[in-house]
């Protein structure tokens, strides 16, 4: 159940974590920018990162991807899909990467925590080489486990840290003052030391700038990064006779939802559908307070598009259409209310349209399919959806590690890195042949340890290849979910500040979280308070700091370096 | 102090020659030389040094911590450089009107709770002990506790899977063509709802104590209550309750010293389910915008307060239980 002010976001990467390997990867909805300040000044990055951003070498040789990208608007593009997974697994990393080196590293997990020093982390450990100790620490509760690792003076050697918690957690200020300078390892053609991380697309790397210096090695990197699809149980809705190409506006949709909830026969047809509000509304992404249009800062909770999405939310709310338990914020139960056809519409990230959703609906529903409606707007007019940062999974080497050390870690995050298909790629993500998997008619084929241990996301969460799709045995998954995308990325736009990582200074370490404005668009969502509430607190907001926070942007960030758009 | 306990020598104590007044007069109870009783009770100070370790280190030690209540805590620049903030964090909590909504409910559904829950285990004790079979009594005992045992948010989910939307009772109302009722996200029943799980899952546990203290009460009272004609009722009246008066008093004492301690994780799960009009407490308004929103010296401010608070309220009913006679969580030496 949801534990923060940001937990829609959380929710959303819910499913790309929980995800098989290679699944789309649920882009989160904060963007990296706008974190809690760095000393009293606060800071931004320059427009122009050359010289501090590696130079992007796209892996040669593997497989071609039987989906190739395609290209949208706003640079952005589909993930590369991949329907069937090579037999000849081609090995990319020549020597053995570490050098007795032992580490130590914490992720998030969202997922059962698999048993420690099992035989993938000891069959991944003896590859690199390196003795890297995982230790997955649950995902939910993470916002408060980093401030208590750094407090408590127990930061690991290697921490991953979501960038929608950048601003939470001050990861402008944390980066400068814990983490490793990666600017000197990697800027420019040093990257080509390590080709797997040269072929990391650049905006993964550009997330993790602070102060014009690199700090963090992303993982799965994605043109693609959008925070909500709207998802329907397309076998249900077919049986019914109904077609989804006839939802085209909010409208549509909340016609769509009487006709399809019968709580009588236990059947409603909404789960909380916030996120995908947001994108029918078109309201700026709300993760960040701050937002711009037409070169002027404005409050995001201000925006004509947020009061009427949650308008529409709280109509919904109390409309009985939505599943009861929802409403209830019982949010750890949601997928198994959709994969039972208890309720029949759902919004989720991308990243839960992956092979083990399939598995996991086909075991409760003989017929479960997922489908997504086709991004559209509220009025019918011409959909928008916001991209993401291009990475949201970062990790940080600490800055005691001496150069040589932070090489081998490099050394190591290149072999993680290394692209889909490789052996290298099949150890990380599917462990060892027949212990944790097994050969299938289209790819691997998790045994039921392999479930526990490798398809959970450990080392994947230190550097992993780029994002793309994938989901052996389940290729109906990946073709839908392509399809989806690549009708998506032609509506896409980036947000203001977007992939810019701003740092306001340390007064406004708790505005710049909206953590009370943002609390109350959540209760709005769930028909607890009404907008006029909502808008009280945004009132209230902008004169606690918030017109301040607003006026530093507009003088420190859009003035000196625009909107990142 | 002028009373020794009776297991001490008090005997060997010999009056001091060179205080005259006391060796023919006074009689030889008092207070012994600290050095005496030390080390006479060595043994039971030393079984008792391991948990007044644990105590210092995770309950004193920690008190450091609410100086961040008066700074611009940063942890990354942790204790020492941060900012000092005054009292500008109690102004700007003081001023916050969803501090004092949230105290409100802390109050109201403390105030609930006293009366709906804290009766309950009395009687279930009551009635257990009156079960004589022992095997019957032991079962009902295990059934009872059971719920102790389980997490807040199983309790919540089987509450939801009985009471909510698309529970058992609506399912129920709807077949029989009842308008439903979702108790789980109706933020009017939520204190009573509070109350009943709070039943649910501790009332069982908390029959322990009620019991031991039933246990103790010396059986030839009842015997020579009997002899003389009184009922159970009247035996209830007359000697059980008031042999439990002294452990149920303790209780209520601590219960009112933490009456700003509703719980965190119950309220926090139903947060969202009937807002935070109605379900913000102390301790999730310190969560919420203490550590999520990166505020950490305004929750420590909320934390603190709620501290002070709960110290004076227990020094109160203390006082108060001593007025009535009884013992409360220390014995009177007045």
């Amino acid at each position: 159940m949801g534990t923060d002010s940001t937990g829609l976001s959380r929710r959303s990467f819910f499913g790309a974590a929980a995800a098989g390997v290679g699944a789309v990867v649920g882009a989160p909805t904060l963007l990296t920018a706008c974190s809690g300040g760095s000393g009293t000044t606060g800071n931004v990055n320059s427009k122009d990162l050359s010289g501090v951003l590696p130079n992007y070498v796209p892996a040669t040789g593997g497989p071609a991807p039987d989906l190739p990208s395609v290209a949208g608007q706003a640079t952005a593009a589909t993930d590369p899909g991949f329907l069937k997974y090579p037999t000849d697994l081609v090995k990319t990393v020549s020597a053995v990467p570490g050098s007795g080196g032992s580490y130590t590293a914490i992720t998030p997990l969202w997922g059962p925590i698999p048993k420690a020093n099992n035989p993938y982390y000891q069959a991944v450990n003896k590859a690199l080489g390196a003795s890297v100790k995982v230790q997955p620490a649950d995902g939910t509760n993470y916002v408060k486990t980093v401030p208590t690792l750094v407090a408590g003076g127990k930061l690991p050697d290697w921490i991953q840290i979501p960038s929608w918690w950048n601003a939470n957690v001050n990861v402008g200020e944390l980066a400068i003052s814990k983490f490793a300078d990666l600017t000197d390892h990697l800027a420019g053609d040093k990257v080509k030391k390590y080709p797997n991380l040269a072929a990391i697309p650049t905006g993964g790397w550009q997330a993790g700038v602070w102060q014009n210096r690199m700090y963090a090695i992303p993982s799965f990197t994605s043109q693609s990064n959008f925070s909500a699809v709207l998802f329907y149980r397309k076998d249900l809705l077919a049986a019914k006779g109904i077609d989804p190409a006839s939802v085209t506006s909010a409208d549509t949709l909340y016609a769509l939802g009487k006709e399809l909830t019968s709580a009588s026969a236990n059947v409603w047809a909404f789960d909380v559908l916030w996120l995908a509000i947001q994108q029918i509304f078109k309201v700026p992404p709300v993760g960040n307070p701050v937002s711009a249009a037409n070169g002027k800062v404005v409050s995001a909770y201000d925006s004509p598009e947020l009061e009427a999405a949650l308008a529409f939310a709280y109509k919904l709310a109390k409309s009985g259409y939505v599943h009861p338990d929802a409403v209830a914020g019982n949010e750890a139960n949601a997928k198994q209310r959709f994969h039972a056809g208890k309720l029949l519409i759902s919004a989720d990230g991308p990243g839960a349209w992956n092979g083990p959703d399939a598995v996991a609906g086909l075991a409760v529903s003989p017929k479960y399919v997922r489908g997504a409606f086709p991004v559209f707007s509220h009025d019918g007019s011409t959909p928008t959806i916001a991209l993401s940062a291009s990475s949201g999974i970062l990790s940080y080497l600490n800055k005691k590690l001496s150069p040589a050390q932070i090489d081998e870690c490099l050394a190591i995050a290149n072999y993680l890195a290394a692209p889909y298909g490789s052996a290298e790629y099949t150890l990380i993500n599917y462990g060892v042949e027949g212990v944790d998997w097994t050969r299938g008619d289209t790819g691997p084929v998790y045994t039921t340890q392999g479930t526990k241990e490798a398809n959970q996301m450990t080392y994947q969460f230190l550097c992993s290849y780029r994002n793309i799709a994938t989901n052996p045995g389940h290729d109906d998954v990946t073709q839908a979910a392509h399809t989806w995308a690549a009708d998506a990325v032609k509506h896409a736009y980036k947000p203001a500040f977007w992939n810019m990582n701003v740092n306001p200074p340390s007064r406004f370490a708790s505005t710049s979280t909206g953590t009370q404005v943002n609390d109350i668009i959540k209760e709005v969502t769930f028909g607890k308070k009404t907008v006029a509430e909502f808008k009280a607190a945004a009132a209230n907001w902008k004169s606690a700091g918030g017109q301040q926070l607003l006026d530093w942007h507009q003088k420190e960030v859009v003035d000196k370096f625009g909107t990142g758009q | 102090m002028t009373t020794v306990e009776p297991h001490l020598p008090v005997a060997v104590v010999a009056p001091e020659p060179s205080d005259p007044k006391d060796t023919v007069t006074k009689p030889i109870r008092r207070k012994l030389d600290w050095r005496v009783r030390l080390r006479h009770d060595r043994t039971l100070v030393l079984m008792t040094l391991p948990a007044i370790a644990l105590v210092v280190a995770f309950n004193y030690l920690p008190m450091f911590g609410t100086v961040t209540a008066f700074q611009y805590y940063d942890y990354i620049a942790g204790f020492w450089a941060s900012p000092m903030a005054g009292l500008g964090n109690f102004q700007l909590l003081f001023g916050d009107p969803a501090f004092w909504h949230a105290l409100e409910n802390t109050l109201v559904l403390s105030l609930v709770q006293l009366v709906l829950y804290f009766p309950i285990p009395i009687a279930l004790a009551l009635l257990l002990n009156s079960v004589l079979d022992s095997r019957i009594r032991s079962t009902i005992q295990a059934i009872t506790y059971l719920p102790h045992f389980f997490g807040w948010v199983i309790v919540v989910a089987l509450f939801q899977q009985m009471l909510g939307g698309a529970g058992v009772l609506n399912h129920l109302l709807r077949s029989h063509g009842l308008s439903p009722w979702n108790i789980m996200t109706d933020p009017g029943a939520f204190k009573y709802l509070v109350a009943s799980q709070a039943v649910w899952k501790e009332a069982g546990w908390g029959i322990i104590v009620f019991l031991a203290a039933i246990a103790a009460i010396d059986n030839t009272l009842y015997e020579a209550a009997a002899a003389d004609g009184a009922g159970p009722w009247r035996r209830l009246w007359h000697i059980t309750l008031p042999g439990m008066r002294g452990v149920i008093v303790l209780l209520l004492v601590l219960r009112l010293g933490n009456a700003l301690s509703v719980g965190f994780e119950q309220f926090f799960i139903q947060r969202y389910a009937v807002g935070s009009s109605a379900a913000e407490v102390l301790d999730t308004y310190s969560y919420m915008y203490g550590v999520v929103a990166n505020n950490y010296g305004l929750g420590a401010a909320a934390g603190l307060f709620k501290g002070v608070v709960s110290l004076l309220l227990i020094l109160a009913a203390n006082k108060l239980a001593h007025a009535l006679g009884e013992d409360g969580l220390y014995r009177s030496n007045g």
